[in-house]
């Protein structure tokens, strides 16, 4: 696949999923957003402030900063929570992945519908344990935080290297690149998928693309 | 408060870049989209739909070839049912009258039943029926596959033109090298690939041949059930395209296979842990598809036969020599591919060989049939002769039933008795043909050599290179075979498989995952009997057989001059290849381990080159066409002529090589190549001046391919030896092992450097030379000794780099698995044990030649 995939592991409680999550997935989009563009006559365009928020998280004893924008932490959050209740309702081992996707949009021609191309996946894996009492909580409570700052430390690491990005685009293009319909921040186009633990196999739809693909394929 | 008065002072001027009103913002330029070809998503098909175009020779060809294909398609099975359904062969035939009233002349539309009891006679059939809508459905399939073709080309076709700045009407005259050094540098500016800021070519033919790859390494290590010992029969080997195609959907891209996509391997599967299971699951798999081959089994037959009907033509395209009685079998392809050769590689290789191997194959008339062929000939001859002569004095002769046809018929028995009786003037030597066939193949078991002659050889070799007849039967026998092999081979060998991906399954930063195998590294994969001793740490099971990895790593990196390879194997590359030109330049050398064989007192290249009229060479000069290549690609065709002759083929040979090698090495221009060698530089350079623009790609090109024959001649003839000194090692070094040990250290440096067993030869090489090889030695006597001299000196060097690894692996030999087989330390012990009975010998003798070098080396 032309596109980069970093992993990340996470070993947290059940009430602890929500908050490790968002604070992962605020932490990649805090560096993955901008300010809005504004474009100007000369196809130049300048670039809005993004504030940003201190999270201080209720189970873990860790804070996090995210964009200031509410609209990208309630967009976040729904995805979050429907990750945690089908974790919860899953009764398996409680393990899950959430990946988040950045991608940029090709338009194609007539028959085919516009292209999704991923450049950067993030999969988050989560083993949720079972604590036996108080004592062990507060020791979790202190070792995902730590842990959760490694993490961090990590995704800023992998976001620092010189690597590609999609080049800013004009203004026709924008919507191939950036997220426009948020008001206040302007991330790059991203989607966020989860997967309660590992289903074997692909799905059967994507069997049958293949598939065709590959029969019309010279 | 007191005024200081210091030397920093505010800017003026830093505040009023900005335009008023705007003074926070700052101004950026969008670099948009410039091109769409950044970050594309699947490079596999990408890059092979750029291949497949470039192959396709453009837009245009590809597109007026494949509607052809479709009206080709619509026009035969129409036909077939017209001829079978409305046509009354009895008016044709004369056997019933048609009643005009104008004249008694038929005309064909009589011959045509009406409209409505024609469609009458189809609908009542129920078999035609059945054809048709097979024929339908693979039609529409057809359709589809070209509407979507053409929509995926037309977008390639403008990567060609916008990207790569090639216009479709020059892409047929360009080389894949050139397109390939193009997508390389088109990546620096738009990040096709974006894990990496630079492709490598070996990035690129990854991804073409990421699944061949994996086919060719799983022939190669014979985990493919296609051999079989029938009762009949004997050995055989049958694979076919529909099995092919199964194998592909199981492993590859079928429902449930075992890659997830077309880059990478599914996570399970590169784990040990439960493989047991998944060897399950793969087989249960293998037996359903099995099942449904075994079902689909009559519409898969006429789906065959229209398939071999339209691919045939497509072969015959392709391929110039199909249109003979032979053709390279599918097994064949495989067993002689290289890892990353793509396949206009293979079938240029291949059809260079062709003609000497049909010859090849045509030494082995039965002199049985050849006798009763004779006489057939001769009864069916005379009464040919009569016909003959009979309608030519009376041409009413031809009217009597029956006497055109029985005339045909003769004639096709004539040309089918002639074809087994040999040449009158054809020589026997199956020897030498195999040895110009090797050339060209670069791949044949070990125990063919010297066995040229025997059936058995014969039988094998005709595995690969099958009468086409054989070919097409087993095409159509396929769709009931199939289902059998793998119901009850491939099944058994599921865990087989299992452990193959896993083992061999690397994963490549920008490529994701690839067979091991096609990573060409001699350390993981080599096979110490093919001159990677010492510097592979590769188990058996490891080790790719028929020194694949070796030959296949020559290749890339005479394809790809530019591809920069590893450290390690760039040393293995320049060692190897500074021997072989060593060897070509005809200095005397050291690198030749003989002195074991004696029936071959020079090595193979010395005989090829300054070969004294040995039929080999003038095979060469004439079969093989390597001499005229090099010729032809350079000077005009009095030099062609002139090649012929021994003498200047050697001299042609060499400019060509060292010609090569060094565009190939430098990159510089021809000329400038050329001033460096000497004497032979002068007719080439002469030639090539004019053509140096246009031509210096496909020139290269050539010579690589000659490069590349010589390479492989020359690892075999090497390999041979190696394995001849393997066998009579044993007695050897019983005798000497014990007082050996003392003196290990210097006596294992200098087994690397193989001139300790050829000391004998330098013996007998000037007297076994006759004088025509003579002389090309002493005309070019001052580049010859500059060579030599070079040569030394690069060579001590290169030499100390390999003797550093043998050592290592004389000292670790005992610990490494290899051992099971190739009885180990026996390289090394014998090295210590061959300069002992040679010693006396050299130092006199080769004193004068080359002293600097072989008292620096002992």
């Amino acid at each position: 696949m032309n596109c980069r995939s970093e992993v990340l592991e996470v070993t947290v409680e059940a009430r602890q999923v929500e908050e490790a999550m968002l604070a992962l997935l605020h932490t990649i989009l805090l560096h993955r957003s901008t300010g809005k563009f504004h474009y100007k006559k000369e196809g130049t365009y300048s670039i809005g402030t993004v504030g940003t928020l201190d999270i201080d998280c209720d189970f873990i004893d860790f804070t996090f900063v995210r964009v200031s924008s509410e609209e990208l932490d309630r967009v976040i959050r729904k995805a979050v929570s429907e990750f945690k209740d089908a974790l919860n309702n899953s009764g398996s081992d409680g393990m899950g992945q959430i990946s988040l996707e950045f991608y940029q949009k090709k338009k194609s021609r007539w028959p085919f519908s516009d292209e999704c191309i991923p450049w950067e996946v993030w999969s988050i894996k989560v083993n949720v344990v079972n604590l036996a009492n108080e004592q062990e909580r507060q020791i979790c409570r202190e070792k995902v935080g730590e842990k959760l700052g490694e993490k961090v430390i990590n995704v800023v690491e992998v976001i620092n290297r010189h690597e590609y990005l999609p080049k800013m685009p004009t203004q026709s293009e924008v919507d191939n690149v950036f997220d426009t319909s948020l008001k206040d921040v302007q991330p790059y186009l991203y989607k966020i998928t989860y997967q309660i633990t590992d289903s074997l196999g692909t799905s059967v739809s994507t069997t049958m693309r293949r598939l065709i693909k590959d029969t019309l394929a010279l | 408060m007191a005024h200081f008065d210091t030397e920093y002072q505010r800017l003026e001027a830093s505040y009023s870049d900005s335009p008023p009103g705007e003074e926070n913002l700052l101004m950026h330029v969008p670099e948009g989209a410039k091109s769409q070809w950044h970050h594309i998503e699947n490079l596999d098909l990408f890059f092979q739909r750029v291949y497949n175009l470039h192959q396709k020779n453009g837009f245009t060809c590809m597109l007026l070839g494949e509607i052809f294909e479709l009206v080709q398609l619509l026009f035969v099975v129409g036909f077939t049912v017209f001829l079978a359904n409305c046509v009354d062969y009895d008016i044709l035939f004369a056997n019933k009258f048609v009643n005009h009233t104008d004249s008694s002349k038929v005309t064909l539309p009589d011959a045509f039943l009406p409209v409505n009891v024609c469609s009458a006679r189809i609908q009542g059939n129920a078999f035609v029926i059945f054809v048709l809508m097979i024929s339908g459905v693979f039609w529409l399939h057809r359709l589809i596959k070209f509407i979507y073709n053409v929509c995926c080309y037309w977008e390639i076709r403008s990567f060609y033109i916008n990207a790569l700045k090639m216009t479709m009407s020059e892409l047929p005259y360009a080389t894949w090298q050139e397109v390939q050094a193009r997508i390389v540098e088109i990546q620096k500016e738009h990040q096709i690939c974006i894990h990496k800021k630079e492709l490598t070519e070996l990035d690129i033919y990854h991804r073409i041949l990421r699944f061949k790859n994996y086919m060719v390494a799983m022939v190669n290590k014979s985990l493919l059930p296609v051999r079989f010992r029938l009762p009949v029969l004997g050995e055989s080997v049958f694979y076919t395209r529909g099995l092919k195609y199964n194998f592909e959907l199981i492993f590859f891209w079928g429902p449930g296979s075992l890659f997830e996509n077309e880059w990478s391997l599914k996570p399970e599967y590169k784990r040990g842990g439960n493989r047991l299971e998944l060897a399950d699951r793969l087989a249960s798999r293998i037996l359903w598809i099995g099942i449904a081959n075994l079902l689909l089994c009559p519409v898969i037959l006429v789906w065959q036969i229209l398939y071999a009907f339209f691919s045939y033509t497509e072969v015959i395209k392709r391929e110039p020599g199909s249109l003979g009685a032979r053709c390279w079998s599918l097994y064949g392809r495989c067993y002689l591919r290289h890892f990353n050769e793509l396949d206009h590689e293979l079938m240029s290789r291949l059809s260079k060989g062709y003609k000497a191997a049909s010859k090849y194959m045509n030494c082995f008339l039965s002199p049985l049939l050849t006798v009763v062929a004779k006489n057939v000939a001769f009864f069916a001859g005379s009464l040919l002769a009569v016909l003959i002569a009979l309608t030519i004095y009376d041409e009413d002769v031809l009217a009597v039933e029956h006497v055109l046809s029985s005339i045909t018929l003769l004639g096709v028995c004539i040309t089918v008795c002639r074809s087994f009786i040999p040449d009158k003037h054809m020589v026997f030597c199956p020897e030498q043909l195999l040895r110009v066939i090797l050339a060209h193949i670069h791949y044949m078991p070990d125990h063919w050599q010297g066995n040229a002659h025997r059936y058995e050889t014969r039988d094998q070799f005709s595995q690969l290179f099958q009468y086409k007849a054989v070919f097409i039967l087993e095409e159509l026998l396929s769709p009931v075979v199939t289902p059998i092999i793998l119901i009850f081979c491939l099944r058994r060998k599921s865990l087989e498989i299992i452990d193959f991906f896993r083992n061999f399954t690397v994963e490549v930063v920008g490529v994701g995952d690839t067979c091991s195998f096609a990573q060409m590294d001699i350390r993981q994969h080599g096979h110490p009997a093919w001159m990677s001793e010492g510097k592979t740490e590769a188990s058996i099971y490891q080790q790719a057989e028929d020194g694949k990895t070796e030959l296949s790593l020559m290749h890339f990196a005479i394809t790809n001059p530019q591809w920069q390879p590893p450290q390690e194997t760039t040393h293995f590359i320049s060692q190897l290849k500074e021997r072989v030109h060593r060897e070509a330049t005809g200095v005397p050398t050291d690198t030749h381990p003989l002195s074991l064989s004696e029936s071959e007192p020079r090595s193979l290249i010395a005989n090829l080159l300054a070969g004294p009229s040995t039929l080999a060479s003038v095979h060469f000069g004439r079969d093989s066409s390597l001499t005229n290549h090099a010729a032809a690609g350079i000077s005009d065709g009095a030099s062609a002529l002139r090649s012929l002759s021994p003498i200047s083929s050697s001299l042609h040979l060499r400019g060509s090589l060292s010609a090569a090698h060094r565009t190939a090495g430098h990159t510089s221009t021809m000329s400038k190549a050329m001033a460096g060698s000497g004497t032979d530089a002068r007719t080439v350079s002469s030639g090539s001046s004019a053509w140096e623009g246009q031509l210096t790609s496909l020139v290269l090109s050539e010579y690589a391919s000659t490069e590349m024959s010589i390479h492989a001649l020359y690892m075999h003839e090497l390999h041979k030896q190696q394995s001849r000194g393997e066998l009579s090692r044993h007695t050897w070094h019983r005798q000497e092992s014990d007082e050996s040990s003392d003196s290990v250290p210097d006596e294992v440096r200098s087994q690397p450097n193989p001139h300790s067993r050829n000391f004998p030869r330098s013996h007998t090489f000037p007297a076994a030379v006759p004088s025509p090889s003579a002389i090309p030695t002493s005309a070019s006597a001052t580049s010859t000794t500059t060579m030599g001299q070079e040569g030394a000196s690069s060579h001590n060097s290169s030499e100390r780099r390999y003797s550093g690894p043998t050592t290592d692996s004389f000292g670790a030999g005992g610990k490494v698995v290899r051992s099971a087989r190739v009885p180990m330390g026996g390289w090394a012990e014998e090295g210590q044990t061959a300069p002992r009975h040679h010693e006396p010998l050299p130092e006199e003798s080769l004193e004068d030649e080359m002293p600097p070098h072989i008292h620096k080396i002992t």
